[in-house]
């Protein structure tokens, strides 16, 4: 559930790209139909539109620029250049076609049958398949050729089992992913057979990328053609294919280099055309799969630029606690979505964390918790943007920090550890490499003081025999070890806040408690201030000194740990601890919350719980101040309800 | 509950091969090392332990999707173990499952309803638009309506996604369905939703449920039984309020001291007990004897060199624990977790 | 990393086996009888059978796969069928030419690669990605062979800047060699740096996306230190997986580029030995190719091991 918080802003920062692709799109897609059509129609109708007979000679008019007569002139023996251009044509689509086919027809099967088969029968197909991809191709469709004669249809059927690796390769290679699917698994549970699932379930999700390959594959066969007529084994004289055509260019090249130019001007604009094409289908497939779930919708008049301060709702933001490490004051951050259109996914969001305090920030996936960390450190990319706001470190106002002043703050006095730690160490260096470098780059110690200070931080966070252990690589380790060294890493700078991205999401629960255990401790050695986000409030409860519940965007309650847990006042909190296995008493139906969480850019008008809400009054549907003091909450009933769990 | 049982696993074993070197030689790892257990009809079993416990690889077995290396698994009155993983149709409809993660587990590729019919049209004669109807049934089931049958799986929350692989694991009224973390991709607000549903099919239909998780708050909830991995072992077994209140394994309790407290002051109590007792070492498999013996902070000599036998537990179930032993000075162990006996 | 090596070696023994399988039977299966052809209409039964006798090709297939197998791991490819060349003399004559050609290729292909497919990963949708990929898309429709022509028409015949075919060795005369080699090198590396180019990109976009190196960026790393240091060496990873396949692609180019500049190398050697079905010679010819992409292969193998520590064997 965290991950589809964390991918969310993800998702939605590829979107403009691919906007901007697919109006691009349409401008490649009708030019390069254009031209295929243009090829189709020249070789159905070859035979009644070419103004001369491509194979008539005259040598009298031999090696012609061209002219009125031979528009694009006439070849070394007098032939109509472009009457044998467009026979061509005809050649081309025959010679794809059929290489192509042969190329599927042999190696999508196969490569179904082996990947699904797997032991033996793969083994020694994929060895074959190597042993001939080792050999250039050329060399294998020369040999082929040799074995059979030259002649068009022999060397498409030579050209069609070379490519027919590739097929057999892509369809294994879908196959072996999907077959570890946990789809596949369900339709083998439900007892579905072997070829049914081959047939039914696998096949439809490898012809997308099947369509993609043989669309390349006819641009490579048309190049391959072309370069085995032209060396002579291809097509044979006096037959014109663009190939021979440029043959027979490249022996008259000191003459009359404009023969090179017609057949070289088809041959590429049919190979781009279709590559072109091919790309396109790579996207438009590539998301049809993809698509998100329930797109969110736009609101109708996204808020470009934020409400005044004065907004129903919104109070202004008071003066930073003058103890507070960190204080954010009145954020709103919003995120580049679908049509261009800006998606609020942080509204009116304010705390601050004292030295030595733990801060929890829970809440479901969509709730924004996650991009609050990553706002902090303006780590939003390109598309997120923080439109109204302050944030305050130790007194200084880093809001409006330049990219280079805000690189000083990241690591040195705000730092992260984020939920997976396989991920988010680099796997290609050893653990103690990756602190070492912060201490060398950020801390200006020398390269051997930042190893022995990297060893020392690694048995600090408790790793036995820290010295081998910094050679490890990251998935040498396991993920509590990992972890433990990602915390290393956070803490090499001595930040004075520490924000924890869900750092115990990841882990088994008794590694879990041993991560908590550890961030107590070093809480109490090193005196930051941490900001510990998760959707666990059993966590939260063991760890944070106060929580402030997220919902949709924004704080709904926040208040020291112990008042939280025993005297809820917003009835999204209060739902949450009943529906909490460890308070629902045993025996279903537990408590539930109606509904779910709605996403950025659908969230309700007023407060945004209340289509969830047992307590929602018509009063609900204005916007909602979060209110002030040791216990805030954003509801307007909060004095009236009475949310203490009866347990 | 006197009825016979539904399933009866004895002294399973699962074993994976992995290829090592040039691939000519491969390698065998046990995840499981000899499993014994009994879920009876109607009854629902929780399986719980932490990642390479070997849970899912039980889960994996039962559903016939890997043979187990030794061992047997009656289901019914025939052996599981002995079909090496080819299920007759006949059987292959009373074991059904829904997996762990909804968007992975639906054909992205299928409609709504070509996933739920799928069983019908595999084991059953019925018509398309017998199907079809059947499948309205099954949506009303889980909340979902007639006009979700075209759409594809990306177009549903992972809730709805649940709900539809629910609706095609019970399409045919299976005697047993295998739980595999069912809700824990999904959010905590979502979750008992799922579980209610669960479990309002399970008193209707009468299904026995193999619930496997790492949640033991959430088992406890749900289960009728709980049985406790470690290692490929099960180390305690026994009646759910039972396992959760009075563990008897040191594992269990140290399992269930891991998971925190709702209430903050009781999980600082907690919290202050439980760093006398965690667990101690990091290597985590002892080659012989108990296999929680080189974590175990009340191990005995013996414990390093001898496989604990499974000992009755008071308050119904079974551990493979010494301190069980009753002719052994371990007797004074006690099982109220509330106060734990210190070494 | 010794592991390593001796792991991939070890591998290379079934794929080298096979392909030399592969090669004899395929060879073996020519139509026509060389024998036929040497000794012509007029020759005698007797005739025919010495030179069958001669030529081996009465002995049992698998006998003569032996014998073939045996002298080849002796560095003997056996005799021409046509003129009293050694194969392998005649290969190894020729062998410098095109495998300069490639080299000089492939360098070109992967500095060009590389430069493009980084500077697009770095702003997707910026006019310098939109550049890079219109190029890429170019370098992947137009044939080498007609780029050669061009580049020949404009660079050889029109401006006379560097020679319009042959080839100087380059021990006779360094830059006679790079003159002789530039355009054809061009015209061959083009495709494959468009083909590297796009795969840099997508994989460095990908590794720009991960986690660690959010964490990198948390850190307060500088941007250059994010991407040459943290991403670029894990997005080598996929490049260097189809470098061994594009140097595969290269070689089997030139035998088509050698064409165009009239360059005595393996090209028109294979050419002619598939015309006149030479058997010696083109079983000769495949084999130390695939003796070249053998070791190319190793070679990224272990490149490949050392940018990824997962591959290596623990």
């Amino acid at each position: 559930m965290t991950e589809t918080a964390a991918s969310a802003p993800k998702t939605v920062a590829r979107r403009p790209a691919r906007r901007r692709r697919a109006s691009a799109a349409r401008l490649i897609v009708y030019p390069a139909l254009g031209v295929l059509a243009l090829l189709v129609f020249f070789a159905v109708f070859a035979d009644w539109i070419t103004p001369y007979d491509p194979l008539k000679q005259s040598l009298m008019e031999a090696l012609q620029g061209p002219s009125m007569h031979h528009w694009l002139g006439t070849d070394d023996l007098g032939r109509d250049v472009l009457s044998r251009l467009i026979v061509g044509c005809r050649i081309a689509i025959i010679a794809a076609a059929e290489a192509t086919s042969i190329a599927i027809l042999l190696g999508v099967p196969l490569g179904l049958f082996v990947g699904y088969r797997g032991g033996w029968w793969d083994w020694s197909v994929m060895r074959l398949v190597e042993a001939i991809m080792s050999i250039p191709g050329i060399m294998v469709a020369i040999v082929i050729i040799a074995i059979l004669g030259p002649g068009l249809h022999r060397a498409m059927i030579a050209l069609g089992i070379l490519f027919s690796t590739s097929f057999l390769r892509l369809a294994r290679g879908v196959v072996l992913s999907e077959r570890e699917e946990v789809y596949v698994r369900s339709a083998r549970v439900v007892g579905t057979g072997d070829a049914r699932i081959l047939i039914r379930h696998i096949f439809p999700n490898v012809a997308p990328p099947l369509i993609v390959q043989a669309t390349l594959t006819v641009g490579a066969v048309l190049l391959a053609e072309a370069g085995l007529s032209f060396i002579g084994i291809g097509v044979q004289p006096p037959n014109a294919s663009w190939g021979t055509m440029l043959n027979t260019a490249a022996s008259y090249m000191q003459l009359d280099w404009f023969l090179a130019i017609p057949p070289g001007v088809a041959l590429v604009l049919t190979v781009l055309s279709i590559n072109l094409l091919g790309d396109v289908l790579r996207d438009r497939i590539g998301r049809g799969i993809a698509v998100p779930a329930a797109r969110p919708k736009a609101p109708k008049r996204p808020p470009k630029t934020a409400p005044a301060a004065g907004a129903p709702g919104r109070r202004p933001s008071p003066v930073p606690a003058p103890d507070a490490v960190l204080d954010v004051a009145g954020l709103d951050v919003v995120v580049t979505a679908g049509a261009g259109d800006e998606v609020p996914v942080l509204s009116d969001l304010g705390f601050s964390v004292r030295k030595g305090e733990t801060l929890g920030l829970v809440g479901e996936s969509g709730s924004g918790k996650t991009i609050t960390g990553l706002a902090i450190l303006r780590l939003i990319g390109t598309t997120g943007r923080i439109t109204r706001g302050r944030i305050t470190l130790n007194g200084r106002d880093i809001s409006d920090l330049s990219e280079r002043q805000m690189r000083e703050v990241r690591g040195k006095e705000i730092a992260v550890v984020f939920q997976d730690p396989t991920t988010s160490l680099n796997p290609a260096f050893t653990v103690g490499e990756q602190i070492a470098e912060i201490l060398r780059t950020r801390a200006g110690l020398s390269r051997r003081a930042a190893m022995a200070r990297a060893v020392e931080l690694i048995g600090r966070v408790g790793i036995p025999n820290p010295a081998e252990r910094a050679r490890a690589y990251p998935h040498e380790l396991s993920g509590g070890m990992a972890q433990r060294i990602a915390i290393a890493r956070a803490l090499s700078c001595n930040p004075s806040v520490l924000i924890a991205d869900e750092p115990t999401t990841a882990l088994d629960v008794t590694v879990q408690q041993e991560i908590l255990d550890l961030f107590r401790d070093l809480q109490e050695e090193f005196g930051m201030a941490i900001i510990f986000v998760t959707h666990d409030l059993a966590v939260a409860a063991d760890i944070c000194d106060r929580i402030a519940v997220m919902y949709a965007g924004e704080i709904v309650e926040e208040a020291p740990v112990d008042t939280l847990f025993s005297a809820p006042r917003h009835p999204y909190t209060a739902g949450l601890l009943a529906a909490s296995p460890h308070g629902a008493t045993r025996n279903p139906p537990l408590p539930t919350i109606p509904g779910t969480v709605p996403r950025p850019g659908a969230w309700p008008e007023g407060c945004r719980f209340a289509p969830r809400c047992p307590h929602a009054a018509p009063a609900c549907d204005a916007a909602i101040p979060l209110g002030d003091g040791g216990h805030r909450v954003r509801c307007i009933r909060a004095d009236t309800l009475d949310l203490r769990r009866s347990a | 509950m006197t009825d016979a049982p539904l399933l009866e696993l004895r002294d399973l074993r699962v074993s994976y091969r992995k290829r090592a070197g040039l691939g000519l030689r491969t390698t065998s790892f046990d995840a499981v090392k000899g499993a014994t257990l009994t879920i009876r009809p109607g009854e629902t079993l929780g399986l719980v332990g932490e990642s390479g416990s070997g849970k899912s690889s039980i889960a994996n077995t039962v559903l016939g999707l890997i043979a187990p290396a030794a061992g047997t698994m009656r289901f019914r009155g025939t052996d599981l173990a002995a079909l090496k993983a080819r299920y007759p149709s006949g059987l292959r409809k009373d074991i059904q499952a829904v997996f762990q993660d909804p968007f992975s587990s639906l054909n992205p590729a299928m409609t709504v309803e070509d996933i739920v019919t799928e069983p019908l049209r595999v084991h059953t004669n019925m018509t398309r638009a017998e199907r079809r109807a059947r499948a309205v049934d099954l949506l009303a089931m889980v909340s979902l309506s007639e006009e979700h049958l075209n759409r594809h799986p990306h177009q549903f929350s992972g809730g709805q996604r649940q709900r539809i692989a629910i609706a095609s694991a019970l399409a045919l009224e299976p005697k047993l369905v295998v739980l595999d973390e069912p809700v824990s991709a999904l959010d905590v607000s979502t979750q008992n939703q799922i579980i209610n549903l669960l479990y309002d099919r399970r008193d209707a239909l009468g299904i026995a449920y193999l619930l496997i998780a790492h949640d033991l708050a959430l088992v406890h909830h749900i289960s009728d039984r709980i049985a406790v991995m470690y290692l490929g072992h099960i180390v305690e077994e026994g009646p759910a309020d039972r396992v959760y209140t009075a563990p008897a394994h040191p594992y269990t309790r140290a399992l269930l001291d891991a998971v925190p407290d709702l209430d903050p002051a009781q999980q600082r109590a907690r919290r202050a007990r439980r760093r006398q007792l965690a667990p101690q070492g990091t290597q985590r498999h002892a080659e012989t004897g108990c296999p929680y013996s080189n974590r175990c902070a009340q191990v005995m000599p013996r414990c390093r060199s001898d496989a604990p036998p499974a000992y009755a537990v008071p308050g119904g179930g079974t551990a493979h624990c010494f301190l069980l032993d009753p002719g052994a000075n371990g007797a004074g162990h006690a099982s109220d977790r509330k106060e734990p006996a210190l070494p | 990393m010794l592991r390593l090596i001796v792991q991939r070696v070890l591998a290379l023994v079934p794929l080298l086996f096979l392909v030399s399988v592969l090669t004899f039977s395929f060879t073996s299966l020519l139509p026509g009888d060389p024998a036929d052809l040497i000794v012509g209409q007029q020759g005698t039964p007797e005739q025919y059978a010495l030179v069958r006798h001669r030529l081996g090709l009465d002995q049992p297939l698998v006998e003569r796969y032996a014998h073939w197998v045996e002298h080849a791991a002796r560095g003997d490819l056996g005799t021409s069928f046509f003129n009293s060349v050694k194969v392998s003399d005649a290969v190894m004559q020729r062998l410098p030419v095109t495998a300069s050609l490639t080299a000089v290729a492939a360098l070109i292909a992967i500095a060009v690669g590389l430069a493009a497919g980084i500077a697009a990963a770095l702003r997707p949708g910026s006019a310098v990605d939109r550049i890079a990929t219109l190029g890429a898309t170019f370098g992947q429709a137009i044939p080498n062979f007609w780029f050669g022509l061009l580049l020949a028409a404009i660079f050889a015949v029109g401006l006379r800047w560097f020679p319009a075919t042959g080839f100087t060795p380059i021990s006779t005369s360094v830059g006679g060699w790079l003159a002789s080699v530039a355009l054809p090198a061009i015209a061959l590396g083009f495709a494959s740096s468009a083909a590297i180019a796009r795969q840099v990109r997508s994989a460095m976009v990908g590794v720009l996306q991960q986690d660690y190196i959010r964490a990198a960026r948390a850190q307060g790393l500088s941007s250059r230190r994010v991407i040459f240091r943290h991403a670029l060496k894990n997005a080598l990873v996929p490049v260097v997986a189809v470098l061994s396949f594009q140097i595969t692609v290269l070689l089997g180019g030139a035998l088509i580029v050698e064409q165009v500049f009239a360059i005595n190398g393996l090209g028109t050697l294979a050419i002619t030995a598939v015309r006149q079905q030479d058997i010696p010679m083109i079983q000769g010819i495949v084999l130390v190719m695939v003796a070249i992409v053998v070791v190319v292969q190793l070679a990224t193998d272990l490149l490949y091991g050392f940018l990824n520590p997962k591959a290596r064997p623990s």
